[in-house]
């Protein structure tokens, strides 16, 4: 079993309990021990890192330094936007000495831990796309999809900026659609699969915002999608959330149901509904199980 | 008439953009005319560097940059038009920096200043390694402050001349399709030099001489035509610059074996004597089997990572994506290509040309700054200082006087000729003539020059004017965004041109700063060549004739570094 | 090598498109520009492109290969026509086509010029008539938006623009970052004000296409955030971007997590929550607004609020929090692990070059 330090964010320990539950039943199927952390907050998502940068900075090294605390080489996230931040706060602090020891010497300050120890984030669609976790997966998923059709929604930023994620091509990623087939799905392809939910203007401009969300949702439909799977717990609320909203905007229910990454591997590898609580979906899932047999 | 000006600049490069704001800031009414967007101008890829004395790095003069123009003119350039430049340059940096251009800056937050080639003093303002980018925003951002009318893609493709004026330009117009005629009380052609006659130049596709050509055209001399520079380190094969600030930085030129050949050709300079001078050794060594493929080696190795990314971030990235090699672990192949033309449009020191209300500055223009050879920082530093003077002056004239008169009949002609243009529908392709120019200049008309070749790269000329004169075919016949006919008109410029520049070389049998000739002539010879060539079209062929250095201060010397 | 390439064909007067496909023969060191060229030299004369420099600094050839902007002269085809792999050829996007690959930038233009790109000083000129003084540190906020060469391929690549058409745009918004972190200019505060605007930094929707499609390094994301961060800086946060933004730093130096039910109130006023109210209770039946009492309070989380308070007052606020860490991310892009070794052990690599010598000398100078 690989020990990592876990680090849910904040959709997984609220609105997106299901992701929570789903990861943590599904984590040693796939070889996995996790550690969660506690003593962490928010990674600040877009927002933090955008307004108040030197408090993004802090807040992310925090949870790095904790994440190293655990004397582990992982830190596993299962957010998009928690990923981007923590590596890239990941990224400033190792590459630059003076920084890194200003950093600390805050952290200190308040009571936390130096950040000595390097850890290196990875997103959990990382770990099972590939390697000892994909080989565990494949031999986990035995219920399997029974040819579902799903369509990857990867979203903006568990790929770009790629200099900072790195883990596939941008623009030609393969990690969802692998592990879609090793769960006994047929991965279903769309051009809007590697563009912008909306999410963070979801808010702030709702009309642009939905101008985007009704890209994927609409195409993964008129391809035949059963459902749609995501890595990230923001594309995840904008997607089956805000569907409403799409509807009355267009008059057209799609009624696609939205999967997390950890629930399309977890029903793959039969985990109950309690652990994968698909009943918080604001969009029924029950099409999909009904086709699973579940 | 499309729309009628006080004063209208052709070309909207640094030269162009400068001459633009200097006259609108003297009351005129300004329109600029440009075949590209201003900011694709070619000035735009400059690296190096600009000059001017201003003493931040060591101790400097007009003077002294003076001399070192001289000197690096090889005696030819005009002496009161150096002084000028040299004078006035350190107030038209400051004016830039002020409009907000961004320098690299020294720990004290001056402007730094770099060594560049033959530089008595470390006069070279930058901006990392993209001083040529910086200059065109900035210049491009105190146009749209202005609000000047610019005329973007636009080609202009013919002067109209009038009652012994220049009265404005005829156009095509390539998003709107047709012919279209600007007046202007006075006209400045900024339109940069003709790189593009040679297969293996620096310059953009969009360098074409066009300025050039439509002054000759109408009679206007044009100066010292023989004298185009090979910049030393194009690299292999595209020709892109990479910039002489490599050098200034510390880079080595090494041969096949890995010797430093400078030392046994200008052993107190080395790699940063004078561009010419450079070129020559690096082609000696290429011709005396010490090259590999056509070239020698740049090599930055020593200058080490940190140093190489942080002053040369362009120039690595140009080698890694063009010539497939890292600086920091590799030396890159570099050879001399045709880099800039010295020669041009004759100007008097406001720009004036001989026609009444034409102007030219930069490139196109021959005042004459560098003479037989330029300086590197030496040219951008030209295009903002007699790109005002020339604005500045052109500005005065045409307050001062109300008329514009473009006879009908200049439209007229320009229409038959285009319809001749387009309704060619068999026969060669441009680009087989274009070929054929490029690699014989280069083989002719290179580095090293001899009486044997040169008489018959002015033959090779003759044949293909001839076969451009049949009519080439331009397969586009519609109106929008048609570059396959103004590429068409472009290649006749280039051949009028080509034929100014071998008749000029053939005639000077000596060897000066970028005309060597080590196998004919190969000393220079102030007594019966130390005057500047001139080419004027009369009865529809160039004919040469001669005339004055303007000497102040410095007699000639020998030149060596 | 033979290359084969489709190219989308396209006359805005008759409204045709057409997909081409052309087969070429290039060197192998040939661009996506060179190949252009041979198509239309030896093959179709009619084919429109823009096209300059060819050295990855004017900005005239950008254009979309496979969906994606780039530029044409930046693109080599070797690895391409290696893999056998036709590429299509098309447009940029979210600029209107003008002809096959030429697209109308008038609108990119008025973008530009929509938020003053030039410099207006608020100074008094040095006395002495010379240069502003001003340290390499200081400069260098802006080296990175200094880098743009106009080229459109983030505007063509963004998701908000294609949404919304009147959205700034990331090559606009970063000209504007040029100024904003110029100490020069005067009027910072009047520019922040008029970027907070309804087309302004809070529209972007952060999908990082633009910093992706960036062939110079500028990140006009990143630009976006820095005039973000500055505007919270200089307390000009009425858009609702901006108090979404607040309640985050909020959330995590009281409670550390995020305060996700009062994150609607908070950000869009009490008002339009309420106008909200039946899309909430949609969600709330699903669990998916939880109760805002008891709070979710994250372990230690005083250390979260000891460090903001610690943090606030060192200086880094606005865009030199941003500034801090290009140092380090600018060392990403020249490739993990550049650098790393010493002269010497580049000299002694297997197949370098001979070292540098002076013919005559013992050590070379």
């Amino acid at each position: 079993m690989k020990k990592v330090a876990y680090y849910k964010g904040c959709l997984a320990s609220l609105s997106a309990k299901e992701l929570d539950s789903a990861t943590q039943a599904l984590a040693p199927k796939v070889g996995l021990e996790l550690v969660e952390l506690e003593s962490v907050t928010c990674c600040g998502a877009g927002d933090i890192h955008e307004a108040d940068p030197d408090y993004y900075l802090h807040l992310n090294a925090r949870i790095l330094s904790y994440a190293a605390a655990e004397n582990v080489d992982t830190l596993l996230t299962v957010c998009n936007v928690c990923t981007l931040n923590l590596r890239q706060a990941n990224f400033m602090l190792l590459g630059d000495a003076d920084l890194r020891a200003r950093v600390n010497e805050n952290l200190v300050a308040v009571g936390v831990p130096a950040y000595e120890r390097d850890v290196d984030v990875r997103h959990l669609l990382w770990e099972i796309a590939d390697g000892e976790g994909y080989e565990l997966l494949k031999g986990a998923a035995h219920k399997g999809l029974k040819g579902l059709k799903i369509a990857p929604f990867y979203g903006c930023q568990i790929l770009r900026p790629s200099k900072i994620q790195g883990f596939e091509d941008p623009d030609r990623p393969w990690s969802l659609e692998r592990i879609i087939e090793a769960c006994g799905g047929e991965a279903v392809d769309y051009p809007a699969k590697i563009k912008c939910c909306g999410f963070p203007i979801i808010q702030a401009r709702e009309e642009t915002a939905l101008g985007e969300l009704i890209q994927p949702i609409e195409q993964a439909y008129e391809a035949g999608a059963d459902a749609i799977v995501t890595p990230c717990p923001l594309c995840h609320l904008s997607l089956d959330a805000w569907q409403s909203k799409l509807k009355a905007q267009t008059g057209r229910d799609f009624k696609m149901p939205i999967l997390h990454l950890s629930q399309l591997v977890g029903v793959a590898a039969g985990l109950t509904e309690a652990e994968l609580k698909f009943k918080r979906h604001v969009v029924s899932v029950k099409p999909v199980l009904e086709k699973l047999e579940v | 008439m499309e729309a009628t000006h006080d004063v209208l600049v052709v070309g909207a490069g640094c030269a162009g953009m400068r001459a633009a704001i200097a006259a609108h800031d003297a009351g005129a009414n300004v329109g600029v005319i440009s075949k590209l967007h201003p900011t694709r101008s070619h000035s735009g890829a400059a690296e190096g560097g600009i000059n001017a004395a201003l003493g931040n790095a060591a101790e400097d003069s007009p003077e002294t940059h003076a001399f070192d123009t001289v000197k690096g003119s090889d005696y030819l350039g005009d002496q009161d038009a150096i002084e000028i430049f040299t004078r006035e340059a350190p107030g038209d940096i400051y004016q830039l920096e002020h409009w907000g251009a961004f320098f690299s800056r020294r720990d004290d937050g001056r402007l730094a200043q770099r060594p560049f080639g033959a530089a008595g003093s470390p006069r070279t303002v930058y901006a990392a390694d993209i001083t040529g980018h910086v200059l065109i925003q900035v210049l491009y951002e105190q146009l749209v402050k202005r609000d000047i009318t610019v005329y973007e893609e636009f080609f202009a493709w013919k002067l109209v001349e009038n009652d012994g004026r220049c009265q404005g330009v005829i156009c095509w117009d390539l998003m709107g399709g047709g012919l279209k005629t600007l007046g202007g009380k006075t006209v400045v052609l900024a339109t940069g030099g003709q790189g593009r006659i040679y297969r293996t130049t620096t310059n953009a596709y969009a360098c074409t001489g066009d300025g050039a050509a439509m002054a000759f055209h109408l009679g206007v001399p044009l100066k010292d035509m023989e004298f185009m520079q090979f910049h030393p380190t194009t690299l292999y094969p595209s020709g892109i610059l990479l910039t002489e600030g490599c050098r200034g930085e510390g880079a080595y030129l090494l041969n096949s074996e890995g010797e430093r050949f400078m030392k046994r050709y200008a052993p107190n300079a080395m790699e940063l004597a004078s561009r010419d001078v450079v070129s020559r050794s690096e082609q000696t060594e290429i011709d005396q089997g010490r090259g590999v493929n056509g070239s020698v080696y740049l090599d930055m190795r020593h200058l080490g990572a940190e140093r190489i990314i942080e002053r040369l971030p362009g120039s690595r990235e140009l080698s890694m994506t063009f010539a497939g090699v890292d600086p920091i672990y590799d030396p890159v192949p570099v050879r001399p290509g045709a880099h800039y033309h010295m020669g041009g449009v004759e100007t008097d020191n406001d720009g004036l040309t001989e026609l009444t209300g034409l102007y030219a500055a930069g490139e196109v223009a021959c005042v004459s700054v560098h003479g037989a050879n330029r300086l590197g920082g030496n040219s951008l530093m030209e295009t903002i200082t007699f790109g005002r003077r020339a604005g500045h002056a052109a500005a005065e004239w045409a307050l001062s006087n109300t008329t514009i008169d473009v006879p009908a009949s200049a439209e007229a002609d320009a229409e038959r000729e285009l319809r001749a243009l387009l309704d060619v529908d068999s026969g060669e392709r441009p680009w087989q003539i274009r070929q054929d120019l490029g690699t014989s200049m280069l083989e002719n008309f290179g580095v090293f020059r001899r009486e044997e070749q040169m008489a018959r790269q002015l033959e090779i000329i003759a044949e293909l004017k001839e076969r451009y004169g049949r009519g080439v075919v331009v397969e586009d016949k519609g109106e929008v965004f048609n570059s396959d006919l103004t590429q068409a008109i472009e290649l006749g410029n280039m051949l009028d041109l080509a034929e100014c520049m071998l008749q000029a070389g053939i005639a000077r049998k000596e060897s000066r700063g970028a005309h060597a000739r080590p196998y004919d002539y190969p000393s220079r010879d102030d007594e019966n060549f130390m005057k500047h060539s001139i080419s004027r079209l009369v009865g529809g062929k160039p004919e040469l004739s001669y005339k004055e250095v303007r000497v102040t201060r410095f007699e000639p010397m020998e030149r060596k570094y | 090598m033979q290359v084969g390439l489709k190219v989308w064909r396209f006359n805005a007067k008759t409204g045709e498109r057409e997909l081409q496909e052309f087969e070429i023969d290039a060197p192998e060191e040939a661009t996506l520009l060179d190949c252009l060229d041979i198509v239309k030299d030896r093959h179709d004369g009619t084919l429109a492109y823009r096209k300059s420099c060819r050295m990855m600094i004017c900005g005239s050839c950008g254009m979309r290969m496979d969906g994606a902007a780039v530029l044409a002269c930046k693109t080599r085809m070797y690895d391409i026509a290696q893999a056998g792999h036709v590429p299509v050829i098309s447009a940029m996007g979210n600029l209107p086509i003008v002809k096959d690959l030429v697209v109308d930038m008038a609108p990119f233009w008025r973008k530009f010029q929509s938020v003053d790109p030039y410099l207006q000083p608020g100074y008094e000129e040095p006395l002495d008539g010379r240069e502003y003084l001003i340290e390499p540190e200081r400069m260098n906020v802006i080296h990175k938006e200094a880098l743009c060469i106009n080229c459109g391929c983030c505007v063509s690549e963004c998701n908000a623009m294609e949404s919304d058409p009147e959205f700034t745009g990331p090559q606009a918004l970063a000209k504007a970052m040029r100024f904003v972190g110029d100490p020069r200019d005067g009027r910072k505060v009047e520019r922040l004000e008029a970027l907070n605007g309804e087309h302004g930094v809070w529209e972007c929707t952060r999908c990082y296409f633009c910093n992706e499609r960036c062939p110079k390094g500028v990140d006009p994301r990143d630009a976006i955030a820095k005039l973000g961060a500055e505007s919270m800086k200089e307390g000009i946060d009425r858009d609702m971007g901006a108090k979404h933004a607040k309640w985050f730093v909020t959330s995590a130096k009281t409670t550390g997590w995020l305060r996700e039910t009062e994150l609607v109130p908070k950000t869009q006023g009490i008002v339009a929550a309420i106008k909200q109210t039946r899309f909430a209770l949609d969600l709330a039946r699903h669990g998916k607004v939880p109760p805002p009492f008891p709070p979710h309070v994250a372990k230690d989380v005083k250390e979260a609020r000891r460090l903001h308070d610690l943090v606030r007052d060192q200086g880094r606020a606005g865009y030199a929090g941003h500034v801090q860490g290009e140092r380090a991310l600018g060392r990403l892009a020249h490739g993990h692990g550049v650098g790393a070794e010493t002269i010497e052990e580049i000299y002694e690599r297997p197949g370098a070059f001979h070292r540098p010598f002076i013919a005559g000398e013992e050590e070379n100078a």
